[in-house]
């Protein structure tokens, strides 16, 4: 009987599984790379209704985290600041600012397009709707903002600086030696653990994990890493 | 087909308990064994019909192909959508985004108000619990629980209405100016039975404008004891102080409170309230009930006595008698001797008790028996101060009675009439007394309502009522204390008006109706004028004003005490209802004696169009969305209806799978009584009264097309979708003289079935011992006295002889088990900080469903409709099971085991037992997971991940306590009220935007379809709790200026304080059954001592699960010298 396929179709199975070998590899890590947390969520940077610089406010001006995300100690939401709290300097302070129209808008009964509803600020970091996260929690046992949001004291416009997903969350829920302050400090954008143990001699740690390993020891943290911590 | 079951070990062979939960299974089919079997009842998995598989399959499959085409364009769902944080502009004074704040407010009702807790979150009222401040706190009942979701009732009324029809706000407030300008108007208020000093205030002011005003009132079925005690007295129950109680046919604990009744349950504990004592006997009261049917309070019983309610006269005539009362003279003598030797062992115990006894009657009963009742407590001197009852005058005194407010319409001296009852005259008022009529010859009807029920559309005007959570005003509990009702939230609806908003606008010489809020964002008048009554109380200062809304009430303002005194009219009283009595004689087959009863889940009709009330199964009969008359089994026998009912092994059973779930059908039954007809469907009930019809009323009130009996479209607009098609009405049976119970009705089968959606064997769990029992009394039968029955409650059933199980959170020694990289015996993953555990003390139990409404409120848990329920998809966390037990055989006196007397046998007694997720720590559930959806935490929980579920079911399959529930269908984005919306699938009626989903609390999850849920223990609450601990410390630096880096954190401070958080089911429990805690608080805690109790024991404890919800065997104290005292306290409940 003739030979109905020509001699090269030998190598053909092989090619076609390298082929798809490869083609199945490259996705994989093409989705790791563009298609997960880190990638599509760490980054991401609206524009804002009104372009407020944290760098301006925190950085220049020196206002503490907490004057506008006032309940972030007391409560699971780190809340946006309501329109009052703006208007307590801003009713003073770059009153001509065109930037403010839409806080003069809420607040301002003088301005022409005042209509006194509240502005709409777009979410960036957004947790999903089964996860229930508590900023409180964090606060109180030591994790500093920073370690979540970034350097947002240095941010024009405010990005995602962490993937914020599972995995990440259970990074430091696993090792929360890495990322502990002292108390004192979780709300200092400016801290850094070396120049705090400089500062701190009486303490007797000299390196920054020392000095995790050892608040973690004295505060007793221990987070947990079951399902019910974070979801209900 | 079925699992693989697990074969429970024999019953122990000394056991002469019977226990059965429905009739069918007392009867032995076959096919129920089955049914038991099953994970979830047969139907629950099955689909419906042919028609309803085909549409959903090929619905499904176009809208899947037209997503994916429409999936192709443009990647929409790549990209992150934008979502917007919405801050205040100017942010409210307390409100902290993201947690809740409690106010203290008061439910206000015809018994006394129910002084509440109110969370809410932003603004929206979520949840109630108890105002345990309150000097009358006495937990939540389900209806109190069930009412914030009326404030979110999609068929809320909020339109004003004119004959029926919609209206403007403008002609209404030209209608209220013209009553308001013209102080010489004929007009009459009919008020509700609750006492609201503002509005007591108000009445006053208003009798003064209108010279010819006249004040009424009415609620449906508040009974006759003011004919006795005399108008606005009343006589209430110090619980604490009762050693020894008698209710002639009164449900106390449940449909006719008489005063807080928490003591009452404390009185069940023999180890007392915080489990702080050894057990002790003498620490119990003892309950006697005189009734016809099983209520609540009947179920508690140490011995009760099965008598018609018209008999209920004689009997306590016989009580009196023996007690050498004067007024038993009136009565006819009891002559059946099994009551009589009854009688006389009660009368000698109440004798013995004389001072520390309560005798208490029903609201329901003539006054006859009223009368009668208060001669004994007069003369075993219980009434007064420090002594179990006192009588007090309430502020309702000179209101009038609907049947005075007919005679005033009819004589013309009310023109203009203001309707502010909860109630529904047109509906509910005794049918002779032609209310509707009168109320069409009014010149002018104001009916003010939540709802648009019959009366809204009878009356010229509605005007939509606002909640009792949305408005200003002051209500008195049980005992009189002044208590504040603060509004939570504006109303929902612009042109919702509260009952003081409208009577301060008639006060006004204009008319001119101010609701919500004031002029120009001022508050409510109605906050002025409950300040202004307040001023009179307590004080015009800040301070104490500031005080009364925080704790809710003001102290020290309860009713004055009075000596009430047996009226003059008492012995014609007795000697007419004596007659009456007489002549209508002892029920038999061919003339029934009908009871009239208040529903447990609509109570006089008010909360038909409540979700959460009509799906909670009736704690008695199981049902659920409907009503349906009840028949003690030997009477149906004899009227040859009881195998209509129970079908045993006829050809219908055998037919459909077992004559359960969505087969389930009644047979109709046609009621003759007091010359009118109805048609009701019928059911079997144990414990009830031979001769005896019990029917449930407030249901029927609107139909529409798709009702099964084709009644509709009727009196449609009436109700919304939870109340429409909703059972039978028997308001018309009733007439003034018969409003409670009517004698000389006959029953005959009308060929026709009704589908009935039954709870009854939903979820049934089997094994041995799952309720257990003892008796305070040595009933020579073995068992040995109280201190042997208590040490035995952990050996019952087969626990004697199970090895004793592993507690895996302390790793004992053994290297072997779990070894560790160092070869050691390894730390396992436990929190030592909290172990949460829980315990449910039977004794205190009554079977309500405070608990399970309250859970629903708690936990989002969706209402899955009639329909659904009896496919047995009821989603509730908790459920409450409920066993009828008796014995069969006894030793007697003379050593020999003898067969039950049949009288006792025909009295079983009930055992509630409340079953929520056990919380194993080896629990079945979570190895059969295959995503680990369900798994352990370090404290203990048996955690759910709702996002990780796929919807296997293995675990329900795998749970010996069938405590979890699968959500079929997406119960709260797909209505599942509107019919067969379920199986439209994506193409149904979405519910998205409905009032109702603004009640969910935002801490949990609102699960979506093909997610298995269960009871968490409220771990949103724990979590709470246990995060705000952990706060402390910061909060301590901070106070002290020492370097956080300095300061010193142990364990105590990490731990919650004990009995510092309480799960939703434990909150609401007006019995304090619940108790819940950190195991490692040990004796401090509440939960921890009561786990040491002699009669703790665990549910199944044979398998081997280790529960972390473990039970207390109910106690029973039965009096020696009663007749059946060696039958009471045996019930230990072994199934299948």
């Amino acid at each position: 009987m003739a030979n109905i396929f020509p001699r090269w179709t030998n190598q053909l199975p092989l090619k076609i599984a390298i082929c798809a070998g490869s083609a199945v590899v490259g996705v994989a890590l093409a989705f790791n790379y563009y298609a997960t947390p880190k990638a599509l969520a760490a980054g991401y940077q609206p524009a804002q209704p009104i372009p407020f610089s944290h760098k301006i406010h925190v950085d220049q001006i020196g206002l503490d985290c907490r004057y506008c995300h006032s309940f972030v100690e007391v409560s699971g939401h780190a809340n946006v600041p309501p329109g009052n709290t703006c208007w307590n300097c801003h009713q003073h302070v770059q009153r001509e600012s065109p930037k403010l129209a839409p806080l003069h808008q809420a607040m301002d009964p003088a301005y022409p397009g005042y209509d006194g509803k509240p502005i709409e600020w777009v979410r960036i970091h957004k947790a999903p709707d089964y996860v229930y996260f508590n900023h409180s929690a964090h606060l109180s046992r030591g994790v500093g903002c920073r370690s979540c949001h970034g350097n947002v004291h240095a941010m024009e416009v405010v990005s995602q600086d962490q993937p914020l997903s599972m995995s990440w969350c259970l990074d430091c829920h696993r090792a929360p030696e890495n990322f502990l302050r002292p108390l004192e400090e979780v709300c200092n954008s400016g801290h850094d653990a070396q120049t705090y143990l400089t500062n701190n001699p009486q303490l007797g740690v000299t390196t920054p994990r020392e000095l995790g390993l050892m608040l973690k020891e004295r505060f007793k943290v221990k987070p947990k890493i079951t399902c019910t911590t974070c979801h209900r | 087909m079925s699992k693989r079951n697990w074969q429970h070990p024999a019953v122990p062979a000394n056991e002469t308990t019977v226990v059965w939960r429905g009739a069918g299974p007392l009867a032995d089919i076959p096919a129920m064994h089955e049914w038991w079997a099953r994970e979830f009842p047969q139907a629950a998995t099955a689909m419906s019909d042919a028609g309803d598989a085909e549409t959903t399959r090929r619905s499904f499959l176009k809208l899947m192909g037209a997503s994916a085409a429409l999936a192709g364009f443009g990647m929409a769902a790549c990209r992150r959508p934008e979502s917007h944080i919405v801050p205040y502009t100017k942010a409210p004074e307390w409100g902290i985004p993201g947690k809740a704040t409690y106010y203290a407010s008061a439910m206000p009702r015809a018994h006394g108000a129910t002084p509440l807790v109110v969370t809410t979150f932003e603004g929206r009222p979520t949840m109630l619990a108890p105002n345990r401040l309150h000097p009358d706190a006495s937990g939540t009942d389900a209806f109190a629980q069930a009412s914030v979701l009326d404030l979110y009732s999609p068929s809320r009324s909020r339109e004003i209405l004119n004959s029926g029809k919609p209206a403007t706000r403008t002609d209404l407030m030209a209608a209220i100016s013209a009553i308001a300008s013209n102080p010489s108007a004929k007009i009459g208020f009919l008020f509700a039975a609750d006492d609201s000093p503002t509005r007591a205030r108000l009445t006053k002011e208003l009798a003064a404008k209108y010279q010819s005003s006249k004040f009424y009132q009415y609620e449906a079925l508040t009974g006759e004891s003011p004919k006795a005690l005399g108008a606005g007295v009343k006589c209430l129950a110090d619980f604490s102080k009762a050693e020894r109680i008698l209710s002639l046919d009164c449900d106390f604990v449940g449909t006719d409170p008489q005063g807080p009744v928490t003591p009452f349950f404390s009185g069940r504990k023999p180890e007392g309230n915080g489990y702080d004592t050894k057990a002790d006997a003498s620490k119990l009261n003892r309950l006697y009930v005189v009734e016809a049917a099983f209520s609540l309070t009947g179920g508690m019983a140490d011995h009760r006595l099965r008598v018609a309610p018209g008999q209920v006269l004689l009997v306590a005539g016989q009580i009196a008698r023996e007690l050498g009362i004067f007024h038993a003279k009136g009565v006819n003598e009891v002559t059946d001797a099994s009551q009589l030797a009854w009688i006389k062992a009660l009368a000698a115990d109440l004798k013995a008790h004389a001072g520390k006894a309560a005798v208490l009657t029903g609201s329901r009963q003539p006054a006859a028996v009223h009368h009668l009742a208060l001669a004994i407590n007069l003369a075993l001197d219980n009434l007064g101060a420090g002594k179990p009852l006192a009588a007090m005058q309430t502020d309702t005194r000179d209101l009038g009675s609907l049947a005075a407010l007919k005679a005033g319409i009819e004589s013309g001296a009310v023109e203009t009439l203001v309707l502010l009852t909860p109630s529904n005259p047109v509906y509910d008022a005794p049918s002779d007394l032609k209310f509707a009529d009168s109320l069409a010859k009014l010149k002018t009807s104001i009916h003010l309502g939540e709802r648009t029920d019959a009366t809204a559309h009878a009356a010229t005007w509605h005007i939509p009522a606002a909640h009792y959570l949305e408005s200003w005003s002051d209500t008195r509990s049980a005992r009189g204390t002044h208590t504040a009702v603060q509004p939570m939230i504006l109303p929902l609806y612009q042109d919702c008006v509260s009952e003081l908003e409208l009577l301060l606008a008639l006060l006004s010489d204009t008319g001119k109706l101010l609701n919500g809020e004031g002029e120009q964002g001022a508050p409510s008048p109605a906050y002025h004028a409950v300040r202004t009554t307040f001023a009179g109380l307590g004080g015009e200062s800040e301070t104490a004003w500031k005080k009364f809304l925080r704790d809710g009430f003001l102290a020290d303002t309860a009713y004055p005490l009075i000596t009430p005194e047996i009226a003059e009219s008492a012995a014609a009283d007795i000697a007419d209802a004596n007659i009456v009595t007489v002549k209508a004689g002892v029920p038999t087959k061919d003339a029934l004696q009908v009871l009239f009863a208040t529903d447990a889940s609509v109570f006089d009709g008010r909360w038909i169009d409540n979700a959460w009330l009509q799906e909670a199964p009736d704690p008695i009969s199981k049902l659920t969305w409907d009503n349906a008359a009840l028949i003690a089994p030997k009477t149906a026998m004899e009227l040859g209806i009881y195998d209509e009912i129970i079908a045993t092994a006829n050809a219908r059973a055998l037919a459909s799978p077992d004559g359960e779930g969505p087969n389930r059908k009644s047979p109709v039954i046609q009621v003759m009584v007091n010359g009118r007809s109805l048609e009701i469907p019928v059911l079997v009930a144990f414990g009830q009264a031979e001769h005896t019809l019990v029917i449930p009323l407030g249901y029927g009130q609107g139909f529409d097309k798709d009702d099964e009996f084709k009644r509709g479209p009727s009196n449609e607009s009436h109700v919304g979708l939870v109340g429409v098609n909703r059972g039978f009405n028997a308001y018309p049976l009733r007439t003034a003289a018969t409003a409670y119970f009517a004698t000389g009705a006959t029953v005959q089968l009308t060929g026709k079935r009704y589908a009935v959606a039954l709870t009854q064997e939903h979820h049934a769990m089997y094994g041995r011992a799952l309720a257990r029992e003892v008796s305070t009394l040595d009933a020579d039968d073995g068992k040995g006295g109280f201190a042997a029955q208590l040490a035995n409650v952990s050996k019952q059933g087969n626990d004697a002889h199970a090895p004793p199980n592993i507690y895996l959170y302390e790793p004992k020694g053994s290297a072997l088990w779990h070894p560790g990289p160092d070869g050691k015996a390894q730390e396992f993953l436990s929190d030592p900080l909290h172990q949460w555990g829980m315990s449910i003390d039977l004794s205190a139990c009554m079977g309500c469903n405070a608990c399970l409404v309250a859970c629903q409120a708690e936990n989002n848990i969706p209402v899955v409709g009639k329909e659904q329920v009896a496919r047995g998809r009821e989603m509730h966390w908790i459920r409450m099971d409920r066993y009828f037990a008796t014995q069969e055989r006894f030793i007697d006196e003379d050593g020999k085991e003898k067969q039950t007397p049949e009288w006792v046998r025909d009295n079983p007694e009930l055992v509630p037992q409340p079953v929520a997720c056990m919380q194993c720590e080896s629990a079945p559930c979570e190895t059969v997971c295959p995503v680990n959806a369900t798994v352990h935490t370090e404290d203990g929980l048996n955690a759910m991940a709702y996002n990780r579920c796929i919807g296997t079911r293995y675990c329900a399959n795998n749970c010996p306590y069938k405590a979890r529930r699968f959500n079929f269908f997406d119960y709260n984005k797909r209505n599942p009220l509107i019919a067969h919306n379920l199986y439209r699938g994506p193409l149904g009626v979405t519910a998205v935007g409905d009032p109702d989903h603004l009640q969910k609390n935002p801490n949990v999850t609102v699960r979506m379809r093909g997610v298995m849920e269960k009871c968490t223990y409220c771990v949103q609450r724990l979590t709470e709790a246990v995060i705000r601990q952990k706060r402390g410390p910061q909060q301590q630096t901070l106070d002290d200026g020492v370097p956080s880096t300095g300061m010193t954190v142990s364990n105590s401070t990490l731990r919650i304080p004990p009995d510092s958080v309480r799960t939703a089911c434990q909150d609401a429990c007006p019995a304090a059954a619940i108790t819940f805690g950190n195991l490692l608080d040990k004796e401090q805690s509440v939960l921890g001592r009561s786990r040491h109790m002699d009669r703790g024991y665990d549910l199944l404890h044979y398998i081997g699960t280790r529960p972390r919800t473990s039970y207390l065997a109910r106690v029973k104290n039965p009096n020696p010298a009663m007749p059946d005292a060696k039958f009471v306290g045996k019930a230990t409940i072994h199934m299948g």
